[in-house]
């Protein structure tokens, strides 16, 4: 039996929370609060502790998925969420403002983390942006010194996000036959 | 103001024993609302921290068949920490020293969280 623990990070309102959701194989724990601040415009609530699910990728392998909140005060869960996990799939909202700096905050944040395991990028909510300037991404990534595969995902989308976790997975172990669920296009 | 008449409880509250050093109100997202915290305590992690630990409290007791949570206690070598539900959408954060009373302590954070409750 294969266990591998991952973890979902990145900006406020990115999707982490839904992405967990909507590929977990078990219901979620979540820790929603109602938000009291600027993201009150944006959705009700938001992560305040952890968000956690589960997937089987076949019989012998389990993928414990964890959620991080987004905003910075919580920052003390992002190390601890990310203790003994082998990969970061981290999140960014496309239709934010200030899209680069987001990227250079979680980076800087998981900037250890990132030397030692896996990381994949998934790129939210584009629908609600202009368009993704796929030029600034690939540079911002490259000033930080990281090369990671890049998607652009809707995090309501069942296939979008397994597509994401398969990526992770097998930059954590090649051999593994990371078949989720069948991609359907 | 809210603001004033909250503090002015939590003022009241770590006055009634010397065994309480530092008292916040936190909305459940994390956000200070009110406090009397010492200086060397960073306002915005105080904030955080009780959220999270509430909201994992919270998730733990429904999970595990105890209802709706009302406390979560923490206790460390140097003292307590105490936090409250107070309604819905707030918690009272109290941290005391190892040599609080902690049956005491439970009836002034009560009578403080009622005094709260009303003001909210
Ligand atoms: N239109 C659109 N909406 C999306 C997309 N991806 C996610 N969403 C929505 O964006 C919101 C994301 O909210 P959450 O899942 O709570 O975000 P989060 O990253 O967990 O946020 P915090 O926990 O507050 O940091 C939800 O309302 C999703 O339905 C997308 O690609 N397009
Ligand atoms: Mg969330």
């Amino acid at each position: 039996m294969q266990q591998y623990k991952i973890i979902f990070s990145g900006s406020v309102g990115a999707g982490k929370s839904t992405a967990i959701k909507v590929i977990s194989d078990i219901e979620v724990v979540a820790t929603e609060a109602r938000a009291s601040d600027h993201i009150q415009k944006m959705k009700e609530s938001t992560t305040v502790a952890m968000d956690y699910g589960r997937i089987n990728l076949d019989a012998e392998t389990t993928v414990h998925l964890y959620g991080t909140p987004g905003q910075e005060r919580f920052s003390f869960m992002w190390e601890i969420l990310a203790q003994g996990a082998l990969g970061l799939v981290l999140l960014i909202d496309c239709s934010a403002t200030a899209i680069k700096t987001d990227i250079n905050r979680y980076l800087a944040a998981f900037k250890d983390f990132i030397k030692e395991n896996a990381v994949v990028i998934g790129l939210t909510r584009s629908d609600l942006s202009t368009g993704i300037d796929w030029e600034m991404i690939y540079d911002t990534l490259a000033e930080n010194d990281i090369s990671a595969p890049v998607f652009e995902v809707d995090a309501r989308n069942k296939t979008d996000i397994n597509m994401l976790v398969e990526a992770l997975v097998l930059s954590i172990d090649p051999t593994i036959d990371s078949t989720i669920n069948p991609v359907v296009t | 103001m809210r603001e004033e008449s909250i503090t002015s409880i939590l003022a009241d509250l770590n006055s009634s024993s010397t065994d309480i050093e530092a008292s916040a109100i936190i909305s459940t997202d994390g956000l200070v609302i009110a406090s009397l915290l010492p200086t060397s305590v960073d306002e915005d992690r105080v904030g955080a921290m009780s959220a999270a630990m509430l909201s994992l409290g919270d998730r733990t007791a429904l999970e595990l068949d105890r209802g709706a949570l009302e406390q979560v206690l923490i206790k460390g070598a140097n003292g307590y920490i105490l936090m409250t539900h107070v309604g819905h959408d707030a918690v009272l954060t109290v941290m005391t020293k190892s040599s609080a009373k902690l049956g005491l302590i439970f009836l002034d954070v009560k009578r403080a969280v009622a005094d709260v409750t009303s003001v909210l």
